[in-house]
């Protein structure tokens, strides 16, 4: 009788669940080719191949921080909604991503951490923020050519390479800007007027012709001066005189006392607007990818947490309040000892499905960095499905990520036991 | 948080700031958790132009961009409305199997008796955490014995197993607090095991069924990876179908966005109406 | 999709000289009046996405139309043999897939996946294709595939405008792009001469090849192509060091690492950051999504880097996977003269069927290169990455494109990229 309730689920797990795992076991001992036999050899590449170790490390990786860092901002949240009356619409929001596919999820990260300010939402953020506070130069990407008399300088910043005795005049000849942003005021560059014998006059401008006609390092008539520039005089590593380029580009310092000096354009004049951060490079990609991790499960774990909350009796609470207890204490030394149960049970949870993450790195990870972005999962796929096909070593870190996962049976176990 | 209300307020005026400034915390947080699929329903709405050129809040600037061409596209192709019916067959089938053979399943664990009981479902217990990665090369193989590869069936049936273990360890554990004396009354009563389980049974299980059934679907429906290697081009399901566009991401947003957008509607409708279920589903039994 | 396709269409037509459709599809040769081939469906797999996916739909409605068969296409999505190493495992492949490397159809030769083309196919690609072509379909002198879609691979994109700002003409030779012309593009503002599609490995090994076949030239290239020379050869080394002198942070776009092909196309033409964007032919098709890019896009041959004018070639292979009628009879149509040329017509396709006339092809560029491409066997070369196994030559993160984005990271590591190119490939070549 009990046979013909169980027989269609263990016919069904017994093909699909527990006959691949024999298999895989069997499979993973031959090579790519399936007909012969290399014993362990699968096993030990995958500590030896480069591509299956980056694996691990990520995974690592993921282990020690995506669960840890879920199970707390769970915490966090289930601790804070307690106090507002719209807890259950902040929670039906923070727990809605688990509605939604990874697929759908890569897509949307993939959207959210473009690099591109333009297009990338958290680049956008992170450059309006920093151009609030930093604002932008009006000459980034300036370039000397070799063989003017300028030179570059640590910070944007340029020199003259040579120094210069009070009543001469130099010409400071600059590249690399498009004409069209120039600002309004700029007009056609002349050479600045020859200055009294104790000051520098000189012109600092675009010395580019359209359509590359003109003389370099010479003021030609259709180029235009760079208004509004910072020329400093230095002497011995000290500024000791500053200025700034009027309409034409022209600039003069006055009574400077006897000596040679260098001139100095300084970085402020040239900084390269901040572009954001690459999220989808080789360094960032794991934990961009985390990122979206947490924005899926925290709601998961926050709802399990407050649940766990709930449970806990207020007359307990109540009586360490009247005693005189701060929140801080009440929330170390009862709320969570009582919510150490449940805590264990997400951080578990949570451990044994970021083991197995799959989508969300296939997703996100463009091709290029997927060899920077891979975990074992992924690359299991990698290596049995992708170029070369070598169903072996798949079969091998399956069986690898089987047993990794192997102690949560266990704790299962443990935890089913308790509760009969 | 907790700086706030560290200080042993007992002045009232100090724990309103507290509670006013958690509130504004938690209102950030929300729109922070909003935003992103906010984002990708504006892209889905906007030209493919804009989207190469702009990012989708410039919205807020000139609202008058949106277009649903997009969808028009997307709909008209034909390839893109036909996966969203692979999935639905795909997934509602897989959802029906499971709470059908999982409770039966569940109800012999629970009250029947036979020797080795335990022992078998500490087994499928073990089973619940065995990554699908394992499965994917000899079941594909096992199809391609059989003829079902690449075939909704496949699908399906690959779902059924590997939902199984949680279904029953779910079940089971509901089951048994079915109180006694109603199976006994009716055993006695004449009932045979097949009766009980159809008539007291599954009645009173409905909650755990429900649970269930809303955990099953959403899986299902959001799966890639058994449908990338197990269906083919006929019973593809849309996550598949459109993670055949990701290799251009840049320049198939217009793809992309509309048509994840409309994958996650219907299990976000799904789980808007069902989210007590769903909620209770996780408290049950989590651990997948 | 029409309209986009018919934009594409004009783009390309005003690159060069504008000319007149000669479009002579419209002739349809022999209707066989019954449809011999009714109700049978046909899957057919590729990698083709947007506009190349829409051209082939176009192709197979008219086989349908002759013959009554219902087409089904499948976008393999990034990797086509994780698409079909499963299905053929699952013994369910599809009827025709389309392999973007010849290196494929060894591959899947030696697993016996791949089924012989029939007599009368066979026939048809010796009517129409040259033995240099016929020999990049078969394996082991057995004809299995008829490479339906070529592309033209040594083909630098660039905008007029730009050249125009900096008062530069198109450079005849490597040192001159690499050098005189990209400081006075830097000197003109653009922000960098070059976009590159870092994140598309199969764009740096065009690259690479290119500048190899022109500095080590076409017999080099051919022992490099079947690892006959190791990777560490000097040559290499010379090349890797000319390939870096152009792939120098101040000569590349910033984010190229993070930039997909065809978004690279919109660094230059889009948002205008770059001057030029290395790709072949098809890089015609993205112009639409860029205001004004077709009036700007124009090209010129890569240039010199040693003695020979590189000319490289690219192309898509037709294979049938499982023997049905359905299958040989599509691909007997699609080594026919009329699919070709009714093909040429439509914009970012290139045939290397000897019967398709340059004047099948609707816009300048592609009737010149159209000459080119049939005087193949001299000095022009097929893809090297292609022709080589799948795991050096055709895997995302894998072999050669792995190494050689890496060596985009840090374009100084000439023998490291070396010894990782010789490890990759001596590993897949075995």
């Amino acid at each position: 009788m009990a046979l013909g309730f169980l027989l269609p689920a263990l016919a069904l797990l017994g093909a699909l669940v527990v006959y691949p795992i024999v298999f895989s076991a069997y499979r993973s001992m031959f090579d790519a080719s399936g007909n012969t036999f290399v014993g362990a050899h699968n096993y030990t590449r995958i500590f030896t191949d480069a591509d299956s170790r980056t694996a691990m490390r990520n995974t690592l990786i993921w282990v020690v921080v995506a669960p840890s860092l879920v199970t707390v901002l769970g915490l966090i949240f289930a601790v804070l909604t307690e106090r507002i009356r719209w807890a259950s619409a902040f929670k039906m929001i923070v727990f809605m991503p688990m509605a939604v596919s990874f697929l759908a999820s890569g897509v949307i990260f993939r959207l959210v951490y473009e690099g591109d300010p333009h297009r990338g939402v958290i680049n956008a953020v992170l450059t309006t923020v920093h151009d609030t506070f930093s604002s932008s130069s009006v000459y980034p990407g300036a370039i000397a050519r070799p063989g003017s008399p300028l030179t570059p300088a640590p910070g944007n910043a340029f020199v003259t390479t040579t120094g210069i005795q009070p009543g001469h005049m130099v010409l400071l000849p600059l590249v690399g800007l498009p004409a069209a942003q120039l600002p309004k005021s700029a007009t056609q560059a002349v050479p600045a007027p020859a200055p009294p014998p104790d000051g520098i006059s000189g012109t600092v401008w675009l010395d580019f012709t359209r359509g590359g006609g003109g003389v370099q390092n010479h003021v030609d008539p259709a180029e235009k001066g760079l208004p509004g520039i910072r020329v400093q005089a230095v002497q011995a590593g000290k500024a000791v005189a500053s200025t700034t380029t009027g309409p034409d580009g022209t600039f003069a310092f006055t009574k400077l006392p006897a000596g040679t000096y260098t001139l100095k354009l300084p970085g402020g004049n040239f900084a390269a607007p901040y572009q954001g951060v690459t999220w989808l490079g080789p360094s960032l990609i794991t934990p961009a990818i985390i990122g979206a991790y947490i924005w899926i499960w925290a709601g998961f774990a926050m709802v399990l947490i407050a649940a766990g909350l709930a449970a806990i009796p207020r007359d307990v609470l109540e009586a360490a309040r009247m005693d005189g207890a701060s929140e801080w204490h009440l929330f170390r030394r009862i709320t969570v000892p009582l919510l150490a149960p449940v805590l264990t049970v997400v951080f578990v949870t949570l451990v044994i499905n970021v083991l197995k993450v799959f989508d969300l790195v296939f997703i996100i990870a463009p091709g290029s960095v997927q060899p920077q972005a891979t975990v074992l999962a992924l690359e299991m796929w990698r290596v049995s499905f992708g170029g070369g096909a070598d169903q072996g070593a798949g079969s091998a870190m399956a069986i690898f990520l089987c047993l990794l996962v192997s102690p949560a049976i266990f704790f299962n176990l443990r935890r089913f036991r308790q509760e009969q | 948080m907790t700086a706030f209300s560290a200080a042993r307020a007992p002045a009232r005026a100090l724990s309103w700031v507290s509670k006013g400034f958690v509130q504004i915390v938690l209102l950030g947080i929300a729109i922070f958790w909003l935003l992103p699929t906010l984002g990708l329903f504006v892209a889905s709405l906007r030209s493919e132009a804009d989207n190469t050129n702009t990012g989708w809040w410039t919205v807020f600037t000139k609202p008058a961009e949106l277009t649903v061409s997009n969808y028009q596209k997307l709909l008209s192709g034909g390839g893109f409305t036909a996966s969203f019916w692979n999935t639905i067959w795909i997934t509602v089938p897989a959802t029906l199997l499971v709470v059908l053979i999982a409770s039966l399943a569940a109800y012999a664990f629970a009250w029947v008796d036979f020797p080795g009981r335990d022992w078998v479902f500490l087994v499928v217990v073990g089973l619940l955490v065995v990554p699908i990665q394992v499965a994917l090369i000899p079941v594909a193989r096992l199809y391609g014995l059989i003829g079902i590869f690449g075939s909704i069936p496949g699908v399906v049936l690959f779902h059924v197993a590997f939902g199984l273990p949680f279904a029953i360890f779910l079940l089971r554990n509901f089951f048994m607090g079915i109180p006694r004396e109603l199976l006994e009354a009716a055993r006695i009563d004449g009932c045979g095991d097949l009766t009980i389980f159809f008539r007291v049974v599954l009645p009173l299980g409905k909650p755990a069924i429900a649970s269930l059934g809303i955990f099953q679907f959403m899986w299902v429906w959001n799966d890639l990876l058994v449908s990338l290697v197990f269906a083919n081009t006929d019973s593809q399901p849309m996550t598949k179908a459109l993670q055949a566009q990701m290799r251009q991401f840049g320049a198939n947003i217009d793809v992309l966005a509309p048509g994840a957008f409309l994958s996650l509607i219907v299990p976000l409708v799904v789980f808007f109406a069902f989210q007590r279920h769903f909620v209770q589903g996780l408290l049950a039994g989590s651990v997948k | 999709m029409y309209m986009k396709g018919l934009r594409a269409t004009a783009l390309v037509a005003g690159l060069l000289t504008p000319l007149a459709a000669c479009g002579s599809s419209s002739t349809t040769s022999g209707t066989s009046a019954a449809q011999p081939l009714k109700g049978v469906k046909i899957e057919v797999a590729a990698k083709w996405t947007g506009v190349e996916q829409d051209n082939f739909l176009k192709i197979a409605k008219i086989f349908e139309g002759e013959t009554g068969a219902k087409i089904t296409y499948t976008p393999t999505g990034d990797s086509l043999d994780t698409f079909l190493a499963p299905r053929i495992q699952g013994g369910d492949p599809p009827d025709i897939a389309v392999l973007p490397q010849p290196g494929l159809v060894a591959q899947y030769a030696g697993q016996h996946a791949l089924k012989p083309l029939s007599a009368d196919v066979v026939a048809a690609v010796d009517q129409n294709f040259t033995p240099y072509w016929k020999n990049l379909g078969s394996s082991g002198g057995t004809p299995y595939g008829v490479l339906i879609k070529a592309a033209y691979k040594s083909t630098m994109w660039y905008s007029a405008k730009a050249f125009d700002t900096a008062g530069i003409q198109p450079p005849q030779t490597w040192a001159d792009m690499v050098g005189p012309a990209s400081q006075k593009l830097r000197d003109s503002g653009v922000k960098a001469p070059f976009s590159l599609c870092g994140a598309s490995g199969w764009t740096l090994t065009d690259w690479f090849e290119n500048v190899y076949l022109s500095q080590a030239g076409p017999q080099m290239y051919d022992k490099l192509a079947a690892h006959q020379i190791k990777w560490t050869d000097p040559s290499v080394a010379a090349a890797l060091k000319s390939l870096g002198q152009a792939w120098q942070p101040n000569q590349v776009a910033p984010g190229a690492l993070q930039t997909d092909y065809p978004t690279c196309v919109g660094t230059v033409f889009g948002k205008k950051q770059a001057a030029m964007v290395y790709e072949a032919d098809f890089v015609g098709t993205e112009m639409s999504k860029y205001p004004g890019a077709d009036q700007d896009a124009k090209v010129f041959p890569f240039p010199k880097v040693g003695a020979t004018q590189p000319v490289e070639l690219g192309g898509d292979i037709a294979v049938v996977m499982k023997d049905t009628k359905g299958a040989q009879a599509l691909l007997k149509f699609l080594a026919s003269a009329e699919a070709g040329k009714a093909w040429a017509a439509l914009p970012g396709y290139f045939s290397a069927n000897k019967n398709v006339p340059p004047t099948a092809y609707t816009d300048a560029i592609h009737q010149q290169l159209a000459q080119t491409i049939l005087k193949v066997g001299d000095d022009a070369r097929y893809d090297m990455s292609d022709m080589a196994p799948a795991a050096f030559g055709g895997t995302d993160g894998k072999g050669e494109w792995k190494d050689l984005t890496d060596f985009l990271r840090n374009p100084a590591d000439v023998a490291g990229t070396q010894q990782k190119l010789e490890a990759d490939a001596a590993a897949a070549f075995k």
